[in-house]
């Protein structure tokens, strides 16, 4: 910190003294020295400082109390790029607060650079040209936030921009860093050495968007709270060198990554809370052993073994559990499941998620059996809420019209802290009606029970829909929806107690012509 | 406004008993304050630490200023731990943003008195919010008018002048 102040002010120093050789015919300069550094200077003020000489101020209407510099400079870094720009001009003293503004942050809004598809190339080299000039100009001391959105085509030349700008200004005291290359593909390659000046240790959040991100050394983030990768390269040994010396590292996110086949996220993030992997393609197992998840969403295209601490293992997202004691994630609070596998089976769990409140599942797997979930409320005795979504274009579950006779009950506990059960997608598929049935009488607490039948997207109702018509939605969605809303008034209704409040939601009226034209036709 | 003469720092309050400070402002106005209210003030905060008798002396804040900071902290310092989720500690967040946006209508003056109170006490919430209603004030105004605001001098050549907003017109327009 003593550090970063000396550098500052002798750059300061430097950088007053320039301007002074610079300048031929200098207005005279009319700064006063006030006892706490203020140097704002008061030339055309009349009368005298609100400055007492025991260094007390009085709020005189009059008079504007002038502001220490590094109070300016404050306020500089709280303004929007294009005004702390244009601020400059108002002093030297604001002129050195622009040029070591602490919050850099390039994308073409900052320029308001307009772009259609002739004008591309041009805005994209404008972009490069300006962002260039900036930091030319900056002393590249203080930068706390960095944040460069390249929108336009990137290519291997620019890679010479990129790597100096962020040599300028990612330095020591640096907190967050975002690079986000718009177009996909953008084979960027993340130069990890930057981070080990020293400003790997005061890097707080780290994102990354649309390249390659592959240390191949220890890099250690004393400081990281949250790393964000979106469409980027690595891999897990990449990841492993970061995750195993990131110790403060709270938030975990990893979304439509490629390479990751193995993620292992490492006993030693005591303080992480939150992870979520969804859409990474190559992966294969996630292996957690941080102690402390509170938060975990997990969405993907492929069966993949999630090992979540040996309190559950699962395979496909939700099917299959180990038995082991419950040790190493007992903190979960909320976990959202995402499958879209194959797999049918029923998850037998025999771990316990103490004070999971909140859980929430999709399944797009067809002909999975809904009426297995009861193993998920007794393993998770605290739960408040639970969303199911059953969405499925072609239902291939056995519909409860089809065989209604000997609907199954399920032995389970009875559950006294569920108050809230959602399920979106409803259809009449046997084993979903005999889910809601358990739910019915075995959740002593609830107090809502929501049931929807497949909707469109971009609902009539939605307050940007100016055509006042849902989306089209499929026509075997919508006779299936309209089937699942029959199977709740012969099924559910009679069962739901006067203190459960049963919420129908049916398909919409908007669709009811689509239907009548496709039966037509 | 309270102006009691606490010299243990102890009163009852609110039924309850609750630890207090005095604070005494450079006009000699005297403050009581609870303590957790008078510590979002990281300067005050080291002089309890340090002790003393016949209340915490802040030469460089008048009463008038102080009665607004400590407005500030009284609010600030009554809403309980946040516990993520629930409504009410929403609803507590709302109510805190309308404050703030409500303890911001003065004018410039204060303002700027403000913002050197919240800079020596070291309140760092209070800091922020006044230095953020400065930058969205000045933000979209030109230099002139923001030197004729704060009655700072020009000290540029008119030949540096013109060579920085030509700069800025071509890098921003």
């Amino acid at each position: 910190m003593r550090l970063e102040r000396q550098q500052d002010q002798e750059y300061r120093r430097r950088f007053m003294s320039m301007l002074r050789q610079q300048g031929q015919e200098r207005r005279r300069r009319a700064q006063t020295q006030t006892r706490d550094g203020s140097i704002a200077s008061r030339g055309k003020r009349k009368g005298s400082p609100c400055q007492r000489d025991d260094g007390s101020q009085v709020a005189d209407l009059d008079e504007i109390p002038s502001l220490p510099e590094h109070i300016w400079q404050h306020i500089h870094s709280l303004m929007p790029m294009r005004d702390a720009a244009r601020a400059a001009c108002v002093s030297r003293s604001f002129l050195y607060s622009w040029r070591s503004h602490p919050n850099l942050n390039f994308s073409k809004d900052t320029f308001g650079l307009i772009e259609n598809a002739c004008q591309k190339d041009e805005s994209g080299r404008f972009f490069y040209i300006k962002v260039d000039h900036i930091l030319k100009k900056h002393s590249g001391i203080g930068v706390k936030k960095l944040k460069l959105q390249i929108d336009s085509d990137y290519s291997a030349k620019d890679s010479r921009y990129l790597n100096k700008w962020l040599q300028k200004a990612v330095t020591p005291g640096i907190e967050e860093l975002t690079l986000i290359f718009a177009p996909f593909g953008a084979n960027y390659n993340f130069p990890c050495s930057l981070l080990l000046n020293g400003s790997g240790d005061s890097i707080r959040c780290l994102h990354l968007g649309c390249c390659s991100f592959r240390p191949k050394v220890t890099l250690g983030f004393r400081s990281l709270i949250r790393l964000h990768l979106c469409f980027v390269r690595t891999t897990g040994d990449a990841l492993g060198f970061v995750l195993s010396h990131s110790l403060a590292l709270e938030r975990l996110e990893l979304r439509c990554c490629y390479g990751i086949v193995y993620l292992k996220v490492p006993r030693l993030l005591q303080h992480l809370n939150y992870l979520e992997v969804s859409g990474c393609i190559d992966l294969r197992v996630i292996d957690n052993e941080a102690p402390n998840i509170s938060s975990f969403s997990y969405g993907g295209y492929s069966a993949v073994q999630l090992s979540l601490g040996k309190t559950l293992q699962m395979e496909g997202s939700v099917s299959y559990a180990r038995t082991e004691p419950p040790s190493s994630m007992p903190n979960l609070e909320a976990l959202a499941l995402n499958s879209q596998t194959e797999r049918a089976h029923a998850p037998m769990l025999q771990s316990k998620f103490l004070r999971l409140r909140h859980l929430s599942i999709a399944l797009t797997a067809a002909n999975y059996d809904y009426l297995s979930l009861v193993s998920f409320f007794d393993a998770a005795p605290s739960l408040e809420t639970f969303d199911l979504n059953v969405l499925q274009l072609y239902m291939k579950n056995v519909s409860v019209f089809e065989d209604p006779a000997d609907l199954r009950h399920m032995q389970g506990l009875q559950h006294h802290n569920l108050r809230s059960v959602k399920i979106t997608g409803f259809s009449s598929a046997k084993s979903l009606i005999e889910l809601t049935c358990h739910v019915l009488r075995s959740v002593m607490s609830l107090e809502c029970l929501t049931l929807e039948a497949p909707q469109s997207g971009f609902r009539c109702s939605h307050p940007y829909n100016k055509s006042g018509k849902c989306s089209s939605l499929d026509r075997y969605l919508v006779m299936e929806g309209h089937r699942g809303v029959m199977a709740i008034r012969r099924y559910i209704e009679p069962m739901v107690p006067s203190t459960v409040k049963l919420h129908v939601l049916e398909p919409c009226s908007c669709h009811a012509v689509e239907l009548q034209m496709s039966c037509l036709s | 406004m309270a102006a009691a003469d606490s010299c243990d720092g102890i009163s009852t309050s609110g039924g309850g008993w609750e630890k207090t400070v005095t604070l005494v402002s450079s006009d000699d106005a005297r403050f009581e304050v609870r303590e957790a209210a008078a510590s979002l003030s990281q300067t005050v905060r080291r002089m309890i630490r340090a002790g003393g008798d016949g209340g915490i002396p802040l030469p460089k804040v008048d009463a008038r200023t102080l009665s607004t900071v400590l407005e500030y902290c009284n609010k600030h310092a009554a809403v309980p731990a946040p516990a993520p989720e629930s409504s009410s500690a929403e609803a507590a967040a709302v109510d805190l943003e309308w404050f703030d946006k409500e303890l911001m209508h003065v004018d410039l003056a204060t303002l700027c008195s403000l913002i050197r109170a919240a800079d020596y006490l070291e309140v760092a919430g209070l800091l922020d919010l006044t230095c953020k209603t400065v930058a969205d004030m000045i933000k979209s105004k030109t230099a002139e008018e923001i030197r004729q605001m704060f009655g700072i001098q020009n000290d540029f050549t008119p030949e540096e002048e013109e060579q920085l907003s030509r700069e800025n017109a071509g890098v921003f327009e």
